[in-house]
């Protein structure tokens, strides 16, 4: 709260007393006058106030009385200070704000009837309280609409200029894409330079707007606010489990909102540090697909060679009678499934329950075996959670985060808020390793550009620094000596001079981090796809576990290694036992006291230990023909996979594939059977977020078509293969789930666990550690690499089913490549290049992109067109089964 | 029994009085004038308040009223109405209602979403014969609700003079939004009394 947040958390302003009409009030030193009133519950009218950034002052709307002065002063942009006399009621104070409204009401058009804003406005409320009803010297502006860009629409006639939209932008977000500009007479809202709008398009400008100066263009003219069913949901693009409201008018949905909003202006700024209720793009523009023309309304059934539409009840018999001649004539271990992390909870819970008790067989998998379980299974190995210690207040009060492999601004851009609000409010010191110039690198305190796929050396160099400069912490080490014998053992025949030159940077650097790490009371490691993506990436993460247990930053509260999720419920797959070689709550397949709990608790025999296949075996079961029948829901390993995996001759073989999604995906056009299922706005549920919160996901509209939520379709698959489940709800589900992991809900508040290592460095760590720390650089004798990876404007395939995303940002079917490369190489944009990596070669256009390091080419991973993921190669890791083919060698020639 | 009585009866009976006397009213109201209104074929005269169909009205030279705003919608208490609005292809930042309809079934004649309207685009007209076959031709579309207004500009005009919503057409261009201009097209000229 306040004019300006303590910058240390750990000094506590000095308080001092002042009276507020006639009561005496305590205050911290230094905060904002308007924040003192609205602490004690008073709500002085401000247009332009919002907690989540400095006051500016410009609407004068919050006139208070101070003893002593004969005008009235602005309450936001005063300081409150000992012994102030302040009177916050009254008719002159009336009249005052009155006058305010009116001189913005002058110049506003009395459009109201067309103006989008209409009901949930705050000058029409103002207006409306302070009874303003005639107008001397109305004039209007005649300002052109601004249409230009693709998700905003800008109607300068109605600005206040209030700048909540500019200060949201600049201070909370650190985009800075709006600027006033004098034109015309008037102060107007622009994209910076007077430029079509070109930013990360997170919309929070529309949500601060307290007016309809800024409107939605995919709501624009549709509705008014009062005409919508508002439900509270969560989103499901990514990790960070951002809380949204979905609005809909029948069954179609209509704009999403957030929490972040002119009308929830009064709060504690402290309060942010656990998110600002924003949203991104994705959330707020990405609904689309929802109510999309391409959905899935009816159960398509393979007869021939076409699939044609099917009534449920036929379909089902046929899915079931199918399975169940599978498991006869083949063993249940001849079935598999896979399911995306795009499921709630319940769902997910569910699956892995049909599987084990339904199918009886323990080949499943989920989406969260592309990277997220390489951290889980180090730091469940580790540190016993198997999930990321620290939430976002952690992370925003962080004084030293180290972000290695990590596009977090594209990937989780509300995560990245929250460094951002570290770096802004905290002062954190912020240390971006990464081959690509990311804007959280452009923030960054120390930006580190390294070559690509040596983030793995970067962590051999940063654990040998803090080796060199003794950064150890002696109380954590000295518990367990001989792991860190084993340890100093292990690191000792490292060079920094050689990782430097490996990695593209200075040994300072190295040393310098290393050293700004160790020292900060608080440091969080930040890592993501850069490592749990890229081959070695289970050995990356516990190496930086090991960075953390040397300096002692385990356990140590605001400490922690972390990762982030590309899908929003990954964590919650993991946590759900959706892998074979784990039972719901992470306990171990072959444990034996939590296979009796389960087996008591679902009353049936479990699949033996060691059965069961990850998603890489099996694939390679369904290429040798072992596994004749395929559960998908939601995946789409035909789209994902590279061609070198040969997913499709794999697919192929089955007797029987089961598709369910939404969606007719590339794996659903080769399904026997695709069953349409709902998306997140038509059911209920939860999903576990990158902190461990787990949050609600609740049904906005009716389904479209004949979907049906995928818990309903799981239960009646298993009641048909003849189980006797009796769940009517969501909430049966969850009721179980309560039963089985008694806490996991924890009322929507993330868990605290405590990472322990004790277990770890004294069993068989002298062993583990000795092969760590022998990374080789990635050799390739190819001049460029190849890199895959998420952008912001998307998600997964799923968002490319959104009309508004693929406006943003469509398909260009063209390579990012540095502009001194496309130079070098004599390429324009738009020009032809040949791309040619071991696995084949590719002709394709190029576009300059300058977030793309030299020597590094981009290709967003969200699209097959042209086919680039088919250049990659696969690497497999040997202890987790996650596969890595983000990454290759290629060769760039002009065509 | 006397004789005189029985002679009274003797004579009432030979007299037929019984069916003269019952007979008296039909002849008394052969000499009245009819009450019985000959409904179909005859109309009976409506006060100009009557508060019948709903229909939507034109400006004069043919531009639709309604500018899509949806008060309607929030006023009528059974809910009877829909607007669904979007943007004047021809007429860039003018919003008019794409689609609009009123359930008459669920209609309870109160006139609310008249008074809510704020470009007097609704106006209730003296036509009040629904019957149909088909209950389904009870859920009035746009299309259906400007011909109605169309039909009974007359009496609509005249309901929103008897309800005080509107002097008359000149006065009532004060009711009229003037509408930010478009940088595509500018349409409207600036208006006279802010020039």
């Amino acid at each position: 709260m306040g004019l300006k947040p303590a910058t240390n958390p750990e000094v506590e302003a000095a308080t001092i007393e002042l009276t507020i009409d006639g009561k005496t009030v305590t205050a911290k030193d230094g905060v904002s006058l308007y924040d003192v009133i609205s602490s004690t519950g008073k709500i002085i009218p401000a247009m332009c106030y919002h907690y989540t950034f400095d006051p500016f002052g410009s609407c004068g709307m919050c006139l208070v009385m101070q003893e002593g002065k004969k005008a009235p002063v602005r309450s936001c942009t005063a300081k409150a200070t000992a012994g102030m006399i302040i009177r916050t009621e009254g008719d002159d104070l009336f009249q005052a704000r009155k006058k305010a409204v009116e001189k913005h009401l002058s110049v506003h058009p009395l459009d109201c009837p067309v103006c989008d804003a209409d009901g949930h406005c705050e000058l029409q409320d103002m207006a409306f309280q302070h009874g303003v009803t005639n107008l001397a010297n109305a004039k209007q502006k005649f300002i052109p609409e601004d249409t230009r860009s693709p998700v905003l629409d800008f109607n300068m006639n109605r600005c206040i200029a209030c700048a909540e939209c500019i200060n949201v932008c600049k201070d909370v977000l650190m985009i800075d894409a709006l600027q006033f500009m004098k034109k015309g007479g008037f102060n107007q809202v622009v994209a910076k330079g007077d430029l079509p709008l070109a930013c990360e398009f997170c919309g929070d400008c529309l949500a601060v707007c307290p007016v309809g100066a800024i409107t939605n263009k995919f709501s624009k003219y549709l509705y008014k606010p009062w005409q919508m069913k508002k439900t509270t949901s969560t989103c499901n693009y990514c990790g960070d489990g951002c809380q949204m409201y979905v609005e809909t008018k029948d069954s179609e949905v209509i704009r999403v909102t957030s929490p972040l909003s002119w009308k929830n202006k009064w709060g504690d700024r402290a309060e942010t540090s656990k998110g600002h209720g924003g949203l991104c793009v994705k959330g707020r523009f990405g609904f689309e697909y929802i109510d999309a023309p391409t959905r899935l309304k009816q159960p398509l059934l393979r007869k021939g060679n076409q699939l044609t539409e099917a009534p449920w009840l036929e379909t089902m018999h046929a899915v079931v009678d199918r399975f169940a001649d599978i498991r006869k004539k083949h063993g249940p271990d001849a079935i598999a499934g896979l399911i995306t992390a795009r499921c709630t909870n319940e769902e997910l819970y569910l699956f892995q329950k049909l599987m084990r008790a339904g199918f009886r067989t323990n080949n499943l998998d989920s989406s969260a075996r592309y990277g997220h379980m390489n951290f889980v299974h180090a730091s469940k190995l580790a540190l016993g959670i198997g999930r990321s210690p620290n939430d976002w207040e952690d992370l925003t009060k962080a004084k030293a985060v180290l972000v290695i492999g990590s596009n977090v601004t594209e990937t989780n851009p509300l995560t990245a808020v929250r460094i951002k609000e570290a770096i802004r409010v905290f002062k954190a010191q912020v240390m971006v390793f990464d081959s690509a110039v990311t804007n959280i690198g452009k923030l960054a305190s120390h930006p580190f550009l390294i070559k690509p796929g040596t983030e793995g050396l970067v962590i051999d160099g940063l654990v040998k620094a803090a080796l060199e400069l003794d950064l150890v912490d002696e109380e954590n080490v000295n518990k367990h000596p001989q792991a860190f014998a084993a340890l100093k053992a292990a690191a000792a025949h490292l060079s920094l001079e050689q990782i430097a030159s490996k990695t593209g940077l200075t040994v300072d650097s190295f040393k310098e981090t290393a050293a700004i790490f160790a020292e900060a009371p608080r440091s969080v490691i930040l890592c993501a796809e850069g490592i749990v993506r890229q081959p070695g990436g289970y050995q990356n993460v516990l190496k930086l576990i090991d960075l953390a247990w040397i300096t002692g930053k385990l356990g140590k509260p605001g400490c922690g290694v972390n990762t982030v999720t590309e899908e929003p419920n990954e964590q919650g797959a993991v946590d759900m036992g959706v892998a074979p070689e784990f039972l719901p709550g992470l306990a171990p397949f072959t444990d034996q006291a939590a296979r009796d709990k389960v087996a008591k608790a679902w009353d049936v025999t479990l699949p033996a230990v060691g059965s069961g296949a990850n998603l890489m075996e099996i694939l390679k079961r369904c290429r040798s023909g072992q596994i004749r029948a395929l559960y998908v829901v939601g995946e789409n390993p035909l789209a994902t996979l590279p061609a070198s995996m040969d997913i499709r001759a794999a697919l192929d073989r089955l007797e029987l594939l089961v598709v369910q999604d939404p969606f007719l995906t590339d794996t659903g056009r080769m399904a026997h059977v695709v069953l349409p299922a709902c998306t997140y706005a038509e059911k209920d549920g939860t999903f576990t977020n990158l902190e461990g919160r787990v949050l609600r996901v609740r049904q906005a509209m009716e389904a479209i078509g004949e979907s049906v939520p995928d818990w309903h379709i799981m239960t009646a698959l298993a009641n048909g293969l003849g189980c006797q489940w009796e769940y009517e709800s969501a909430n049966d589900i969850q009721t179980e789930i309560m039963k089985l992991l008694p806490g996991y809900y924890n009322l929507g508040q993330p868990r605290k666990l405590v990472p322990t290592a004790d277990a770890y460095l004294s069993n068989g760590y002298a062993a583990a550690v000795a092969g760590r720390y022998k990374t080789a650089a990635p050799d390739s004798q190819r001049p460029f690499t190849l890199l895959m990876g998420p952008v912001l404007y998307h998600s997964g395939k799923l968002s490319t089913a959104a009309p508004g995303l693929i406006k943003v940002a469509p398909n260009t079917g063209r390579l990012r490549m540095n502009p001194s490369d496309m130079e070098r190489l004599g390429l324009q944009d738009g020009s032809s290049v040949k791309l040619t990596s071991d696995r084949g070669a590719l002709q394709m256009g190029v576009q300059q992109d300058q977030s793309v390091a030299p020597q590094t080419c981009f290709f967003p991973e969200h699209f097959n067109e042209p086919p680039v993921k088919d250049l990659m190669t696969v690497d497999v890791d040997g202890t987790t089964g996650v596969p890595s083919f983000k990454r290759t060698g290629v060769t760039i020639e002009k065509a | 029994m006397s004789v005189g009585t029985l002679t009274k009866k003797i004579l009432q009976a030979a007299l037929f009085y019984e069916i003269w006397d019952a007979m008296k009213v039909t002849f008394k109201h052969m000499f009245h004038k009819p009450i019985t209104f000959q409904y179909p074929r005859e109309q009976r005269t409506i006060p100009d308040t009557h508060r019948g169909a709903l229909g939507l009205l034109r400006y004069d030279d043919d531009r639709e009223r309604c500018v899509g705003c949806d008060l309607c919608e929030a006023a009528c208490p059974s809910r009877c109405i829909k607007v669904i609005s979007s943007e004047d292809a021809e007429r860039p930042l003018q919003r008019y209602a794409s689609e609009f309809y009123i359930d008459i079934t669920k209609c309870v004649f109160c006139g609310y979403c008249v008074e809510a309207c704020p470009v007097n685009a609704l106006a209730m007209t003296k036509m009040y014969e629904f019957s149909t076959h088909d209950k389904r031709t009870l859920l009035f579309d746009k299309k259906r609700l400007y011909d109605i207004g169309e039909r009974h500009l007359d009496d609509a005009k005249k309901y929103l003079y008897a309800h005080n919503q509107e002097k008359n057409v000149e006065e009532s261009r004060e009711y009229r939004y003037y509408f930010p201009q478009s940088v595509l097209k500018p349409t409207q000229s600036t208006p006279k009394h802010l020039s």
